[in-house]
């Protein structure tokens, strides 16, 4: 998630200029940690070969350009995966979280005070943060995922940002429903 | 052991409820290229209905997606699947390696590796090169190459069992007084290729090279039922198919054989022969009593060869003669 918005963010700014607000009356570390670009009521879409791959939206969007760091408020954003892929199965995955931080140029981040995903298959994935270095997304704090036919709960999780690979740590409890044969 | 088995049975549910299997490890991983696999590692913990599983690794196989059903031919009734499947997101398979143990009512089994299969409602557990699997129940166990668990049924299947049957006698009641004359209770080994126990039935069926250890008593018979009472003590064993029995010197051969727990007398039927150092003795029928080894003969007929027991005794003590006493007077050579 937190890929796909810095990757997006930018085209975000870029189109975004209307929405920027001047900072009157500020004192010069003020100004120094003052964002270049802010953005209010931020929506934005990401394209790739043509086609949407990503859109979203964010209530209040800071850059800044030295360390290309970027902070947003209450995000959503939704991926729609190539038809075909490995998470084509799940179908849309709607992402939220309250706040989001990202480094552009380092390619990490965090996103906290609740992220949440969704799948249009039903599955479902909470926890309160996590963080996203390289190709890894990490929490440390309790996960809670749920969809068809099962209830899982970590305490810490690891997963590829492609989703290609997902591990709940240091503990996990859960519910599987079993298979059961049809009737003939 | 099978006794406790099928007591336990009478107690429990007749199989496990439907429902979701709970889990806990200490880590899971998920494959988006594999996406019908979870593996379970560390301290894993599984349990559905009164069934329990632990073990140090497991691997769930989520079940395939169904194809989408073609619609029904005009003019024939739509028939419903039992359940469907949601998403193809069923567990359909669990294999358990590590450590196993299984934990059902008072049953509880050991093994290194073990597949729960779901829509088949069993478990089989199986051991290493050296350690075989275990099935406990209190102090009594079962071991065998392959234990299958009906988790439907409560029925036992077992590769070449290795029993003991400590409870296969009953030696009276804890808050009854033994008798004085009353014998200490003398465990049966069994071993055979293969065991099933029909927990409804209270029937544990043994075949393929039945041996049966009591004492110095060796029985051998191709198969052979063991029935039990409510209370899961042993009540009757059935030999067929050619009975072969020695004890000592002694041999005994017949078509069929049954032995009384009760009253700790093995009936041999479908001429019946009693070989004792030269002498052979037949009948109709010919019951062995395998604690004093007394002999009776229904319209026996006997070959006796006294020169060969020139040197032997006569005290009673011995087995040898009371069963020879017991010849002259039952047998009508």
């Amino acid at each position: 998630m937190l890929v796909v918005i810095a990757l997006t963010g930018a085209s975000a700014i870029a189109c975004g200029k209307q929405n920027t607000q001047a900072f009157p009356n500020v004192s010069a570390s003020e100004a120094a940690n003052a964002p270049d670009l802010s953005l209010r009521g931020v929506a934005f879409a990401r394209t790739a070969d043509g086609r949407i791959t990503a859109r979203g939206t964010a209530q209040h969007l800071d850059y800044r350009r030295a360390g290309g760091l970027l902070n947003a408020d209450v995000t959503a954003m939704t991926l729609v995966p190539q038809a075909g892929s490995q998470l084509a199965t799940f179908g849309l995955l709607n992402l939220s979280a309250p706040h989001v931080k990202g480094e552009l140029q380092e390619k990490s981040g965090n996103a906290w005070g609740g992220v949440k995903v969704a799948a249009t298959r039903g599955d479902r994935g909470a926890t309160e943060a996590v963080e996203y270095r390289g190709e890894l997304i990490t929490s440390e704090k309790p996960v809670q995922l749920s969809g068809p036919g099962y209830v899982m709960h970590g305490n810490g999780m690891v997963m590829q940002a492609d989703g290609s690979f997902m591990r709940l740590t240091h503990g996990v409890t859960g519910t599987l429903h079993e298979a059961v044969e049809a009737a003939k | 052991m099978i006794a406790l088995l099928l007591a336990a049975t009478a107690a429990a549910p007749a199989g496990l409820p439907p429902g979701p299997i709970e889990f806990s490890a200490q880590d899971m991983r998920f494959e988006l290229k594999d996406r019908r696999v979870l593996y379970l590692d560390g301290d894993v913990h599984l349990k559905r209905g009164d069934l329990a599983v632990v073990s140090d690794h497991a691997i769930a196989n989520l079940a395939a997606e169904k194809p989408k059903p073609k619609p029904p031919p005009k003019g024939k009734k739509k028939k419903q699947a039992a359940t469907p499947m949601a998403a193809g997101q069923e567990i359909e398979k669990f294999t358990v390696d590590g450590n196993v143990h299984v934990t059902r009512g008072t049953r509880t089994a050991d093994g290194d590796h073990g597949v729960v299969d779901m829509p088949a409602q069993t478990m089989v557990l199986t051991g290493t090169d050296t350690v075989p699997p275990v099935l406990h129940d209190g102090k009594e166990t079962l071991e065998g190459d392959r234990i299958l668990l009906h988790t439907d049924s409560d029925d036992v299947d077992v590769q070449k069992p290795r029993l003991v049957l400590h409870r296969a006698i009953k030696s009276g009641k804890p808050s009854e007084k033994p008798e004085k004359t009353a014998e200490p209770a003398t465990p049966m080994r069994v071993d055979a290729e293969h065991l099933v126990l029909h927990n409804q039935e209270r029937l544990a069926r043994f075949t393929e090279d039945v041996v049966v250890h009591r004492g110095d008593a060796v029985m051998r018979s191709p198969k052979m039922d063991a029935h039990y009472d409510k209370d899961g003590e042993l009540t009757v064993l059935n030999m067929r198919g050619g009975v072969d029995m020695r004890q000592g010197d002694r041999r005994a051969t017949g078509k069929t054989a049954d032995y009384d727990a009760k009253a700790r007398v093995m009936t041999l039927l479908g001429d019946p022969k009693l070989y004792d150092r030269g002498d052979v003795l037949a009948g109709d029928r010919i019951e062995v009593a395998l604690d004093s080894s007394e002999v009776r003969v229904q319209k026996g007929k006997a070959h006796l060869r006294p020169e060969l027991h020139r040197e032997e005794t006569a005290s009673p003590a011995t087995g040898g003669a009371r069963t020879r006493g017991a010849l002259e007077n039952e047998a009508h050579p």
